[in-house]
């Protein structure tokens, strides 16, 4: 057995360096003076002077502080969203014979496929003349497109994974729609709707493209991060990177109960 | 006579399949009808649409003399167990029995003296405050049936409420529920491919096949005098013996016999060609021109044996249809005793 297992152990191992490596250098960088990271040619490894000198400086440096309260509300905004646009949808494909809902949904993410970019300058474009330029349902909008597909798909699944006949009986036990959506059906829909809703928080959270063409004037807080390290202070933007990076390492924990599970199969039989 | 519901001409297609076709059904108050047919025949569809989630084509659903054609389920005034119970699966025994009640607005206090007592009918009492899912097959079976008797709706459709029990359950299941039905008066269409329910349960048994009611009547009438050759061949654990009308003089029709309509006599000749020992009797399969059929005998036959016998009543049918019923003096006794065999 242990022989057998060897090997995706090792390449396990060597997977989780390469992921957690720069995560560990953020650490560094955010808890060492930067006399041993910045200012040198080649920055220890290891660590050895232990510091809150950088984070007593970004928290200091409020301007960073407004771009993380507008990515809040902005994650927020798409996963309310996501949930709210992808549980109709997901409703409305389930009723939908197999092989017409997988085929709408296979044409939501094909669309998807097109660059960012190639979407983003437009909407942008047509925000202008609507106002939502430089503004942060602006970005939440466009945010959406992106996390849309995936919410309907998981939705989608939960409501194929529900027991059979069971809107049905309600019905027939004198439920009007309203009430066997609410007393029955949410209830079992419960998990696909907090990961549609973790998913799209967590995109929205480091989505870059969109908000960088959509709102370059009152930035979110990745685009905001990337004008501190294009500017020269990565180290203040390494301790405010690691205070945003824990609600996603608080996301990933919860979602990773669920990501193995029969959730993003989409219901699908494969 | 009151009838509580009324089927008028159900028409109902899947894509280009014809599953009711023109069906009509009247149900008597007070009485227990048993919708038999093979798999696949549209017994869950005609029930789907009489409850209504099932769209029809065309025709007419008159329950309590009221048209409900084209009324939702929950407007319909019926109850209906599905055949795989349909539990809602976050909810404990008891508030799935109560969730009826509470659509209906019932007030706390005479829904929980409803649940009791319903409960305590159907003796699920200690499992009352137990999630669905942890309920063995047979509880579960209870749950969904309380939940449909919980209500007082003009009409319950049970759909092979008892296909996912275990033997031994299934019967006493049987017992009760038709118990039941009775202490309380309620109408019930129940759907079934089991013969052996279908003669237990049955007020009147409605054959479907084709997208109509072949034929309704008692079991026992089915059995011996099948309107059709289908319904021969299907009711009964033996089918009826078919074979030409030649062998007795009756020429362009057919023979139809059950098994323990022999006597002594040389009508007929075969070659016997399996025996089957059940409970004393023997069923000798044999062999006479082209048709096999199967002849209940208390004498031990062996493979290979050439064999005469009598019928002392048989039926005839011309194109599949009765024709005549022929008894001699000495009508054999019911059939049912067969079905248990
Ligand atoms: N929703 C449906 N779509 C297409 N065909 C269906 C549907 N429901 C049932 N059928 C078809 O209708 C026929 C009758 O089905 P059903 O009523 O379930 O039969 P039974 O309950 O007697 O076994 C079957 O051939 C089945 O394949
Ligand atoms: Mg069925």
């Amino acid at each position: 057995m242990k022989n057998k297992n060897m090997p995706s152990y090792i390449i396990a191992i060597i997977l989780a360096v390469i992921f957690i490596y720069p995560l560990y250098i953020l650490i560094l960088i955010a808890f060492e003076p930067i006399s041993l990271t910045f200012d040198r040619l080649y920055p220890y490894q290891l660590p050895f002077i232990f510091t809150l000198k950088n984070f007593e400086a970004s928290i200091k440096d409020l301007s960073l502080i407004k771009p993380v309260i507008r990515s809040i509300i902005v994650a927020f905004t798409v996963g309310i969203l996501a949930i709210a646009l992808a549980t109709p949808a997901g409703y409305g494909l389930n009723k939908l014979a197999a092989r017409f809902s997988n085929k709408i949904i296979m044409l939501m993410f094909v669309v998807n496929m097109m660059p960012a970019i190639v979407i983003a300058i437009p909407i942008s474009v047509y925000f202008i003349k609507v106002g939502l330029y430089n503004n942060i349902f602006g970005i939440a909008l466009a945010q959406e497109l992106v996390v849309l597909p995936i919410s309907v798909f998981i939705m989608l699944g939960g409501f194929r994974a529900l027991p059979q006949d069971i809107e049905n009986q309600a019905m027939v036990d004198g439920a009007s729609i309203f009430h066997s959506f609410r007393n029955v059906i949410l209830p079992l829909i419960k998990i696909p709707l907090l990961i549609s809703f973790l998913l799209a928080w967590m995109t929205s959270w480091d989505e870059f493209t969109y908000a960088v063409i959509i709102s370059p004037v009152n930035p979110t807080f990745p685009v905001s991060l990337y004008d501190y390290v294009s500017r020269g202070e990565p180290f203040i933007a390494s301790s405010f990177a690691l205070l945003v990076t824990i609600p996603v390492i608080v996301i990933v924990v919860v979602l990773q109960k669920y990501l193995k599970g029969e959730y993003l199969s989409g219901g699908m039989k494969i | 006579m009151k009838y509580k519901l009324e089927l008028v001409d159900l028409e109902k297609s899947f894509s280009n399949k014809k599953v009711l076709d023109k069906l009509n059904l009247k149900v008597i108050d007070g009485e227990f009808l048993v919708v038999l047919g093979p798999s696949g025949e549209g017994k869950s569809t005609l029930l789907r649409t009489i409850v209504g989630i099932e769209n029809l084509d065309s025709g007419k659903i008159i329950v309590n003399g009221t048209d409900v054609t084209f009324k939702p389920p929950n407007k319909r005034n019926i109850a209906m167990v599905f055949q795989n119970y349909a539990l809602y699966p976050n909810m404990t025994a008891y508030e799935n029995i109560a969730f009826p009640l509470k659509m209906a607005r019932t007030d706390r206090n005479s829904i929980r003296s409803k649940v009791d007592q319903v409960a305590k009918l159907l003796n699920i009492e200690p499992q009352l405050n137990i999630n669905v899912t942890r309920l063995s097959g047979g509880q579960q079976q209870r749950v969904a049936i309380a939940r449909a008797l919980v209500r007082d709706p003009a009409l319950f459709l049970l759909d092979e409420p008892l296909s996912n029990l275990d033997a031994r359950v299934r019967y006493t299941s049987r017992q009760e529920l038709k118990r039941l039905q009775k202490e309380l008066s309620h109408t019930f269409v129940y759907v079934t491919h089991d013969q052996v329910e279908a003669s237990n349960l049955a007020d009147r048994v409605a054959v479907l096949h084709n997208g109509v009611i072949e034929q309704i009547g008692p079991y026992n009438e089915l059995y011996e005098k099948p309107n059709t050759q289908w319904v021969g061949d299907f009711i009964g654990t033996y089918p009826m013996n078919f074979i030409p009308g030649d062998l007795m003089g009756y020429p362009d029709s057919t023979i139809g016999f059950r098994t323990r309509w022999v006597s002594e006599g040389n009508d007929i000749t075969a070659k016997v060609t399996l025996i089957e020992n059940s409970e004393g009797n023997y069923f000798v399969h044999c062999k006479t021109g082209d048709s096999d059929i199967v002849i209940r005998t208390d004498t031990k036959y062996n493979v290979d044996d050439t064999i005469s016998f009598g019928l002392e009543r048989f039926n005839i049918y011309k194109n599949g249809v009765l024709e005549e019923i022929k008894s001699g003096n000495s009508v054999a006794s019911s059939g049912i005793n067969d079905v248990d065999n």
